[in-house]
């Protein structure tokens, strides 16, 4: 609510402080353009007095004006003691001329020599521009008398003009000082005098100018680059990639995304039933597995199935002696997103299985249904929704796919990885491998919209209930038995990559020499500063990324402020763009002044942090939603300010969530590509793009050693979390206090 | 500890909620308009979804009115947030803090207020006596009963001795027996303390019991205020009369005035009565409000409406007694029922009052 009295404050204290900010900026920039006039006064004054004596001399002295006094350009005139006036004699440049012709018959002119005559410099009102550096930029005129050798009387005078450029551009910086200082005074006094707590007023404050200049900025310049040619409007970037070219690294992208995520989706419903629905007894050490390559680095897996099946495989080569079969292209390819992402299809369809209430399966074998009946007329039906979000799921993870197509797409297109061969190739296009990325967006926003307001609504109505206590079994032994060696196969299978990986690292030459080395090793302290920088960059934004999606979220479900929907939204947007994209905008946008980031650690820390926010906002969000109200309520009636409340209420409540979502983004960072391969710089420089050199060169030994050091690495830091969410013997089940 | 009672405020609030998404706005209190003196308990009652909470909410701070002000003592609180005003709330879901020892719970607030370390224990303990929890400080607050979280919340908010002590339905959740005992002890607390205090409940019983002055609510708007007694025995209207407590309405027309007392015609018969909620003219339509307990069963044509007995039902120290009448079933309550006459169900009878138990409403519905 608007008050008027304190409406009446702020204006009051508005206008007063814009009026202290004008005259600030004002006699600032008046007093520094006096201060430069009197300087180059001063200079034209000096340099007059090193006029040669000899007239013939002149001209080569006047050439030289621009060096002395710099882009300055003059013109000398004679004085001539029968017409008892000065006339033009040499000139430096067109330019003075013309400034001269147009002083001509002006009082400042007759001033000017005036004062020359009786030997005194002055400065011309006039104004006028000359080129200076390529540019048209404002000059200061001045004119100056050489005096002749007894001095007491001018031979003739020096009309210079002066480049004013360190005045302009300081007044430039000044007013960008001056009306930044406003914006910021005039925020932060509305915020203090219209919000009931300032607190949560600079807690939205700055979560809107954190994803302002950071989501919304960056993909507004990479739209507006997408457009532009030459600088100037144009589609030819979007018709060049609609062209058939590109259409079919789009269709490649396509087939791949349905080839994956089907597949992906099937084994992962495979195992989720094994797990949710049978008695089975390996329940827990098979979900560990499943969900293992969720936390490994990209290339790891592409790498050891080259190791395995590439040109020169252990298993092609040396076992079958195939020369013909490529693992290059679309089957490759599948073979290893579907590795890398069907634990996404499993975790969610397990999710929705689990909570399919076993009432419904035994009113159904009640009705002297068959167990086939009823597994196809009532659980796979009330499972149908997680199956088909988890299939849009990994949908959009595959075209957003970046590492494991950069080595292994073989003759196939897809965008994710054309977008950064326009962007690092001959032509090093932005705006044209901006272009790629939108393409590659349509079809994941699309997904993404479908997967949120249509699946999940749907799935909210099928299935309700409580997690049923009693299992009905479903399958019969046969059935479980089948399953189960199936699964326990691609286990087996997934585990074999990973031990790939280890070998490669103590082996001499993969496909040629297998004897034992630990020469491989060698890249730990080659790539040391890599690993000290992606462990640093990773540190930093873990925590950062936690505490601002928790307080996010503490924003979005507890507190009422305008724009709060828009602010999710912003919040919410960069989990449905593609890293290639975000990477690409990034340099876009923050390639230059006033946000020089590119280069710099920083940039890589605050794309971690924007990215994984999403997924800890849903996180917090969700965990909030659990807690009862009145326990803040309670805390901030009993005295607690809002960052009180936050710090031992809230964070405490909502631990697991922030924990979980720390460790998710520790992961992400540690096995970040797709947006950081545009990002890094030879300072700091990421392990994961350590290992696509390597890998480019064939340097698997290299590649395959510094994998297991960041699988290493991630399982360490990532049980040390898990340890932590191990709660305090006081938190009961149930969050709410009752 | 000892501080001097202050008063709370309202004028003319109300509180409208915005509901986006194409919904109507709310408007939960409509120019709430009230003092609660210093160190008095006063009691919001009504049905669900009245602005009971709501008003509260705005006491507290939680909520900022639409319009309207309030203070505590002399001080405009309206823009105050909830951590910065001498209120201490005990919430209906009690809001403990799960991951804290009850004891912890209940030194949160002095913490707040960076209290010393030994002095903060020896204020929780006596805190935890007050409430007859002692023993319980190092419980997790999950672990104990509905009861004892109750007395916990309590003891967390009288430990910051706050000028105002803001109840929300705090015994909803009690069953009937810990329900008695809790409000008699929150009485006698609050009597003790002498804290000004508001309760909110939707149980006339309470109401009734606790509180120096209850008011009344109806969709957002006040529609008494007064002492127990006066709120039961002289309603306003048929609204407050019918929620404070069974009352029977019988239909009649005005045919007399006396002073402040009228007479009315009931039936063919005409009645004197005492008091009346409004001024009625000669003609008026209006109800007379009857408690079961100034009604009595007499003999067939010696009172003013006749009518059979229907089910008696016998309630130890009294009897209730329902008679069929041309107005429907009416409710007659016989105390001690051993020393007067019963009639047995069946029997021809007729109801009769004296004029000063019964009181002339209005006659809308509301
Ligand atoms: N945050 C809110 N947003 C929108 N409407 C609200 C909000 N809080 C309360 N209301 C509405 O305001 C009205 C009054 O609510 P309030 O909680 O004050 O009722 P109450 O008297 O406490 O009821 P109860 O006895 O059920 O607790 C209700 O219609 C309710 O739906
Ligand atoms: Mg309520």
């Amino acid at each position: 609510m608007v008050r008027k009295k304190q409406l009446l404050y702020f204006i009051l204290a508005a206008v007063i402080f814009l009026a202290a900010d004008l005259w600030m900026y004002s006699s600032l920039t008046s007093s520094f353009s006096r201060y430069v006039q009197e300087r180059d006064y001063n200079e034209v004054r000096l340099f007059v007095q090193t006029a040669p004596e000899d007239e013939a001399d002149v001209g080569e002295w006047i050439q030289g004006v621009h060096s002395v006094i710099p882009g300055s350009q003059a013109l000398y005139f004679t004085y001539d003691e029968n017409l008892f006036d000065f006339s033009p004699a040499q000139y430096s440049g067109n330019e003075i001329s013309s400034i001269l012709t147009s002083l001509e018959n002006t009082a400042d002119l007759k001033n000017g020599f005036d004062s020359a005559y009786y030997l005194e410099a002055v400065i011309l009102d006039t104004s006028s521009r000359v080129t200076y550096n390529g540019a048209l930029v404002d000059a200061q005129l001045f004119i100056a008398p050489v005096i002749d050798e007894n001095g007491y009387e001018a031979r003739g005078a020096l009309l210079i003009a002066v480049p004013t450029g360190a005045a302009s551009a300081y007044s430039n910086l000044l007013m960008t000082l001056a009306i930044g200082a406003a914006v910021a005074f005039l925020l932060i006094s509305w915020v203090v005098s219209f919000s009931r707590d300032a607190v949560t007023g600079f807690m939205v404050l700055g979560l809107f100018i954190i994803v302002g200049i950071f989501v919304a900025y960056p993909l507004i310049e990479a739209i507006r680059l997408s457009f532009t040619q030459d600088g100037s409007f144009s589609l030819a970037k979007w018709r060049l990639a609609l062209s058939p070219s590109y259409i079919v690294a789009l269709w490649g992208s396509l087939r791949l995304g349905v080839s994956t995520a089907t597949a992906s989706t099937i084994l992962g419903f495979l195992i989720a039933f094994l797990v949710e629905r049978t008695s089975f007894k390996r329940k827990k050490v098979v979900s560990t597995l499943a969900t293992m390559p969720v936390i490994s680095p990209p290339f790891s897996l592409s790498l050891s199935i080259i190791l395995l099946f590439g040109n020169n495989g252990l298993i092609s080569k040396q076992l079958l002696h195939l020369n013909t079969v490529s693992i290059y292209g679309l089957g490759g390819l599948t073979l290893v997103q579907s590795i890398s992402m069907f634990p996404i299809a499993f975790l969610t369809i397990s999710g929705v299985l689990r909570q399919i209430d076993s009432t419904v399966e035994d009113a159904s074998l009640d009705l002297s249904a068959s167990r086939w009946q009823t597994f196809t007329n009532i659980t796979f039906p009330l499972a149908v929704p997680g199956i088909l979000s988890a299939w849009m799921l990994v949908f959009t993870n595959s075209l957003a796919d970046f590492a494991n197509p950069l080595l292994l797409s073989g003759n196939l297109r897809v965008l994710s990885t054309e977008a950064y061969m326009m962007v690092t190739g001959r032509m090093n296009d932005l705006g044209g491998g901006a272009v790629l990325s939108f393409l590659l967006l349509m079809p994941t926003v699309t997904a993404f919209m479908v997967q949120r307001f249509w699946v999940s609504r749907k799935s909210f109505v099928t299935v309700t209930g409580k997690p049923s206590t009693t299992l009905t079994e479903l399958t019969n032994t046969k059935v479980r038995n089948a399953l189960s060696v199936f699964v326990w196969a691609v286990l087996g299978f997934i585990l074999m990559l990973y031990l790939t990986i280890v070998a490669g690292a103590f082996v001499v030459n993969w496909g040629i020499d297998y004897s034992f080395t630990l020469a491989n090793w060698k890249a730990i302290p080659d790539s040391w500063d890599s690993i000290v920088s992606t462990l640093t960059l990773a540190a930093i934004a873990t925590p950062l990324a936690g505490i601002i999606a928790m307080v996010g979220a503490m924003l979005i479900v507890r507190k009422k402020f305008p724009g709060k929907r828009l602010l999710e939204v912003l919040m919410m947007t960069p989990y449905a763009i593609p890293g290639t994209l975000i990477g690409i905008a990034y340099v876009i946008a923050f390639n230059r002044q006033p946000l020089l980031l590119v280069g710099t650690g920083a940039i890589i820390v605050i794309n971690y942090v924007i990215r994984e926010l999403p997924v800890g906002l849903e996180n917090g969000i969700t965990a909030l939603h659990q807690i009862d109200p009145s326990i803040e309520e309670a805390a901030q009636d009993l005295g607690a300010d809002v960052p009180t409340v936050f710090r031992t209420i809230v964070l405490p409540l909502v631990r697991p969530a922030f924990i979980s979502s720390m460790s998710y983004t520790f992961v992400r960072a540690m096995t970040a590509v797709s947006a950081i391969i545009f990002l890094v710089s030879a300072k700091w420089y990421h392990l994961t793009i350590k290992i696509l050199s390597y890998s480019e060169n064939l340097r698997f030994g290299l590649a395959s050693v510094l994998c297991t050091i960041l699988i290493v690495i991630i399982l360490g830091v990532f049980s040390l979390l898990q340890v932590l969410v191990k709660d305090n013997r006081l938190t009961q089940k149930t969050i709410s206090s009752r | 500890m000892e501080k001097k009672s202050v008063s709370v405020t309202l004028n003319d609030v109300t509180k409208r909620f915005k509901n986006i998404k194409g919904k109507e706005d709310v408007i939960a209190v409509k120019g709430a308009d009230f003092v609660v003196e210093g160190g008095e308990l006063v009691t919001l009652l009504g049905p669900s979804g009245c602005g009971k909470t709501t008003t509260l909410r705005m006491i507290a701070g939680f909520e900022l009115p639409t319009k309207g002000s309030i203070h505590i003592g002399e001080e405009d609180v309206t823009f105050l947030p909830p951590n910065k005003r001498d209120t201490a709330t005990m919430f209906q879901s009690y809001g403990l803090f799960p991951h804290m020892s009850v004891h912890d719970n209940v030194a949160y607030g002095l913490k707040l207020r960076k209290v010393e370390h030994k002095e903060i224990n020896r204020r929780v303990q006596e805190a935890l006596d007050l409430v007859g929890l002692g023993t319980y400080g190092d419980r997790a607050p999950g672990k104990l009963s509905g009861g004892q979280q109750q007395r916990v919340a309590l003891a967390r908010s009288l430990i910051v001795a706050p000028a105002v002590l803001l109840l929300d339905e705090p015994l909803s959740n009690l069953d009937a027996l810990l329900r008695e005992q809790m409000r008699v002890e929150i009485r006698r607390i609050q009597k003790s303390l002498s804290i000004t205090a508001v309760y909110v409940t939707h149980d006339r019983v309470e109401a009734m019991s606790l509180s120096d002055r209850v008011i009344v609510m109806k969709d957002g708007v006040i529609r008494q205020i007064g002492s127990p007694d006066l709120i039961y025995e002289e309603p306003n209207s048929r609204f407050v009369a019918g929620f404070v407590g069974k009352a029977a309405f019988l239909p009649v027309t005005v045919t007399g005035i006396q002073g402040t007392g009228y007479t009315c015609r009931l039936l063919e018969k005409d009645v004197p009565v005492a008091t009346s909620a409004f001024q009625a003219k000669e003609g008026e339509k209006g109800v007379l409000m009857a408690r079961p307990e100034s009604l009595r069963v007499v003999e067939k044509g010696q009172g003013y409406i006749d009518g059979r007995v229907k089910m008696n039902v016998y309630l130890g120290n009294s009897l209730e007694s329902f008679i069929q009448t041309p107005f429907g079933e009416l409710l007659v309550q016989i105390d001690d029922p051993h020393s007067k006459r019963v009639f047995p169900e069946g029997e021809e009878v007729s109801i009769d009052f004296s004029p000063d138990r019964v009181r002339l409403l209005a006659e809308s519905e509301e």
